[in-house]
């Protein structure tokens, strides 16, 4: 009986491996048939954005290139962790996410590794790529003010920091500090104005904040037009989103906002990435950086830009028309790789000055 | 098996085959939880003093809160219907008696999202009345972003648990003490509180048991609202900090606190089991209710059928039709497939396996075959992703262990299984066990063991004896646990996202790329069919039900 159950067990697993077996070669036959014909024939993503942009860009990847894009989707951490476990054997052969200092993170675990080709060095500024080539950037999103046209007027803005002043107390509104855009943000004073000053600053805006944080990037922008606030801190592409919403009263609610980027005369706005680095462990690393080189060529980075309103990273590209609208400006002028470095410190002063 | 005709030296080898058999399920439920329970013995990091200081305290407090008055909610509303269905006929009620389970089909994230998206600035009733009537109210007093908010979303799509669990108890098990106290003129006041709250008690903790352990590990809704609870800290640790371990370490305490609630329960119970072995299972004939009290029962049961359903699937109905042509539709039969498929199976195998060990602890002597079982758990109180690391882990420790396997079969890779669908069905059955082995072990609970008994005595063997006399018995909690976990598997989100093989979606992952950017309308057509299919289901079920011998 023991036995009995026992090899009962066994077997049951041994059907379990086979059906996972079965199921992966018939997924593979085809890129197995290709391998035979051309060794390079897939790349394998693991990747945090979720656009439906994303997924048309590989597609035509596929159809320029016939080197096969299989994805994994998942949160950026959680695949970090998924590549780091599965070391040498990964299947990974890149990893694209939304959030630099992800890719610093990659890369200070040592999951990542160098390339470096002229197309790329020609179609990323040096500034959107790694020190050390472990990453490159695909598009730019900016962290920006956003007021109601009714109650405030544009001089009055002027600096991220000025908005602690006591001017704006009860006027100010931010999403919860969980947020990664906002880390960034705070690692990038800490960066710029070290960490005594970037404490202050994060302490000034609690103070001075409309409500305790809640929601997304666009519930700030609906609370301005609420009249719950007066201004906003939210990311450029969820503003041109609303602008362009099936929902016509978010219509109306986006329009009745004002765009105003902040430090101009100063340090410049915050600015984040998307971006992606080739897996150390790569088997395909070849595919891999091309892939990276299309992302970044002159078609893509417009879809990229136009379809999600993301500013694209490569200069000889044409913004998006609403991007162009709402015009030039001068960037933070710090490593981006910095964001990275001071994400967790930034992290400790939200929860010592009490940002949810 | 032998050949001597002994009845005692049968049971004891049979017995010892189910041991067996279930002590190596358990096992292989709790070994990737093994690496998250070593995470209590880590060493603190450096994060640990800041973690203590600035995160546990006040976010234990908003989780108490958070599970304490969802309890009370869920258990208020899930035993109320549960009452009303099993004891008293009302228009509606056949309908209502499926459709309340309802609910449970939509993700609470996705429920937080439809009504954050009803009551907002933008939503229908401001923006009705700031159009329609020119009236600009407070948007403070819609704001549902908080605690309150919270809890409120957690009672509708939670209550279903209490309410399905405790409505089988009663329309089955209670029916004869129920239909006594009647004959005996107590008053339905008399009867609910001395009868039906005590003798459901078990059921009422086993449902609430889910419901608490939901709102423990839920990251979505307090994520989108901005609370911060144990689950934020644990994420915190992880994302923000970048310090896995000390998250592991904080699960890990969360699984330490459900251990000790489940000793508690245990204890309080006496480590009895209760077991209504009469031969007449069968339903409680129902009170016909007239005028006054049946415009009640009717209005009480739609107005939670409405607020806990309707509103929210109209609303995303909405959103259907606002973004239609805009959200691709091309693949969307093979998400629909992917998630039947996959959850299918996963559910399957877990009352499969419900069945082997729920049927071990209940010949089993041992006083550890009751408690055994407990462990199996632990899966559902820890955040998903926490278990999704484990689940990694473990796969690769086996690839790597069968790599000369692979080898040998000409495969030229290093990792098979943890690139397959058998990761995310492990970790599904890891994760949802307990809420299918709920079902079973209350289903022999109300058959007890005397008819087992009975054919073993008469000399039928005991795996004949299980599937010819116990299983047909069971078929109510084998059904009921197969839709439990079915449609919770359905909407399974972190597991779904981190460990599902290349190039492939369901219809939870397409629901969260959309919301997790904001974008709850594009979410809705995702939402729709998980509603969608998991009505069908607990539509079939419940005609199986209905069809259960009486």
């Amino acid at each position: 009986m023991k036995k009995s159950f026992g090899l009962l067990l066994i077997a049951l697993l041994l059907v379990l491996a086979a059906c996972g077996n079965s199921t992966k070669q018939s997924s593979d036959t085809t890129t197995t048939k290709n391998e035979k014909n051309n060794e390079k024939s897939e790349v394998n993503l693991y990747t945090s954005r979720h656009y439906d942009v994303d997924d048309g860009l590989y597609k035509k990847f596929e159809d320029e290139t016939g080197i096969k894009v299989n994805v994994i989707k998942g949160e950026a951490d959680e695949l970090i962790e998924r590549i780091k476990r599965e070391g040498s054997a990964t299947k990974a052969d890149l990893f694209l996410t939304a959030d630099v200092g992800r890719l610093y993170r990659a890369k200070e675990q040592g999951l990542l590794q160098a390339v470096s080709s002229d197309i790329l060095s020609k179609q990323v500024p040096e500034k959107f790529r790694d020190s050390d080539n472990m990453w490159v950037g695909l598009t730019k999103r900016a962290r920006i003010l956003v007021y109601n046209k009714d109650k405030v007027e544009p001089e009055e803005l002027s600096t991220y920091e000025a908005l602690t002043e006591d001017v704006w107390k009860g006027r100010v509104l931010i999403r919860s500090s969980e947020n990664v855009y906002n880390q960034s943000l705070l690692a990038s004073f800490i960066n710029i104005d070290g960490e005594e000053k970037a404490k202050e600053w994060a302490q000034g805006i609690v103070n001075n904040m409309a409500r305790s944080p809640e929601g997304g990037d666009r519930d700030q922008a609906k609370a301005v037009a609420a009249g719950i606030g007066d201004i906003a801190i939210m990311n450029t592409y969820y503003l041109g989103q609303m602008l362009n919403s099936q929902d016509p009263e978010e219509v109306k609610v986006a329009e009745q906002l004002g765009v105003f980027f902040p430090n101009q005369e100063t340090t410049g706005t915050h600015v984040n990435i998307s971006g992606a680095g080739v897996v150390k462990n790569s088997k395909n690393a070849d595919n891999a950086l091309k892939l990276l080189e299309f992302l970044t060529d002159e078609e893509a980075q417009y879809t990229f830009a136009e379809a999600n309103y993301e500013y694209p990273v490569n200069p000889d590209v044409e913004q998006a028309e609403l991007l162009k609208s709402w015009g030039d400006f001068k960037e933070q002028d710090i490593p981006l790789t910095t964001l990275g470095e001071n994400s967790a410190k930034a992290i400790m002063i939200f929860n010592e000055v009490g940002w949810k | 098996m032998t050949k001597d005709g002994f009845g005692m030296m049968r049971r004891i080898s049979n017995v010892n085959g189910w041991t067996i058999g279930s002590v190596l399920i358990i096992i292989l439920l709790f070994v990737p939880n093994l690496s998250i329970v070593t995470g209590i013995f880590t060493p603190p990091s450096e994060n640990w003093a800041h973690i203590q200081e600035f995160m546990l305290l006040g976010y234990i407090k908003s989780s108490l809160t958070l599970v304490f008055f969802t309890a009370i909610f869920t258990i208020v509303i899930g035993l109320s219907l549960a009452w009303l269905i099993a004891q008293y006929d009302f228009p509606l009620r056949n309908f209502m008696k499926w459709a309340l389970i309802l609910p449970l089909s939509i993700p609470p994230f996705i429920g937080a999202y439809t009504y954050h998206g009803i009551l907002n600035y933008t939503g229908i009733i401001q923006k009705t009345l700031r159009n329609q009537f020119d009236i600009t109210p407070n948007p403070a007093f819609f704001d549902i972003m908080n605690v309150p908010g919270a809890i409120f979303i957690y009672t509708l799509f939670l209550f279903p648990y209490v309410y399905m669990i405790t409505r089988i108890f009663l329309s089955n098990q209670a029916a004869s003490l129920i239909e006594s106290a009647r004959t005996l003129g107590k008053s339905s006041v008399d009867i609910f509180f001395k009868v039906v709250l005590p003798i459901s008690r078990v059921s009422i903790i086993g449902g609430v048991s889910l419901v608490i352990l939901e709102v423990l590990n839920d990251y979505g809704v307090v994520k989108y609202f901005g609370i911060q609870t144990f689950s934020t800290a644990i994420f915190q640790t992880w994302f923000g900090l970048g310090d896995l371990d000390s998250s592991i370490k904080l699960a890990a305490s969360l699984m330490g606190i459900v251990i000790f609630l489940l000793v508690i329960e245990w204890v309080l119970r006496g480590g009895k089991k209760y077991s209504f072995a009469s031969t007449k299972v069968r339903p409680l004939p129902l009170v016909k209710l007239t005028g006054k009290k049946a415009v009640i029962a009717t209005s009480y049961t739609l107005f939670i059928f409405t607020v806990a359903f309707l509103i929210p699937v109209l609303q995303l109905l909405d959103w259907f039709v606002l973004t239609f042509g805009k959200v691709p539709m091309e693949e969307v039969l093979t998400y629909t497939k992917n998630s039947i498929i996959v959850a299918g199976t996963a559910a399957t195998l877990i009352i499969l396996f419900s069945l082997v060990i729920g049927n071990f602890s209940r010949i089993t002597k041992h006083k550890f075959g009751n408690v055994l079982p407990k462990l199996t758990i632990l899966g559902y109180s820890i955040p998903g992703a926490v278990i999704a690391v484990a689940v990694v882990t473990t796969f690769i420790a086996i690839d790597r262990f069968l790599a000369p396997l692979y080898l040998s079969m000409g495969l030229d890779s290093a990792l098979i299984l943890s690139v397959s669908l058998v990761m995310l069905v492990s970790a599904y059955i890891i994760r949802f066990f307990a809420i299918g082995y709920n079902s079973i072990e209350s289903g022999y609970a109300k058959i007890g063991t005397d008819f087992r008994d009975a054919s073993r005595m008469l000399g039928v063997s005991g795996f004949r004896t299980f599937f010819k006399v116990d299983i047909p018995m069971m078929k109510g909690a084998i059904i009921s646990g197969f839709i439990l976990t079915f449609v919770d598997i359905l909407k399974e989100i972190p597991l779904t996202l981190i460990l599902r093989p290349f190039n492939y979606d369901t219809l939870a992952t397409k629901a969260f790329q959309y919301a997790s950017d904001e974008k709850i309308m594009e979410a809705s057509q995702a939402s729709l069919l998980i509603v969608g299919v998991s009505a069908i289901a607990i539509f079939v079920f419940h005609k199986l039900l209905r069809e259960e011998p009486e």
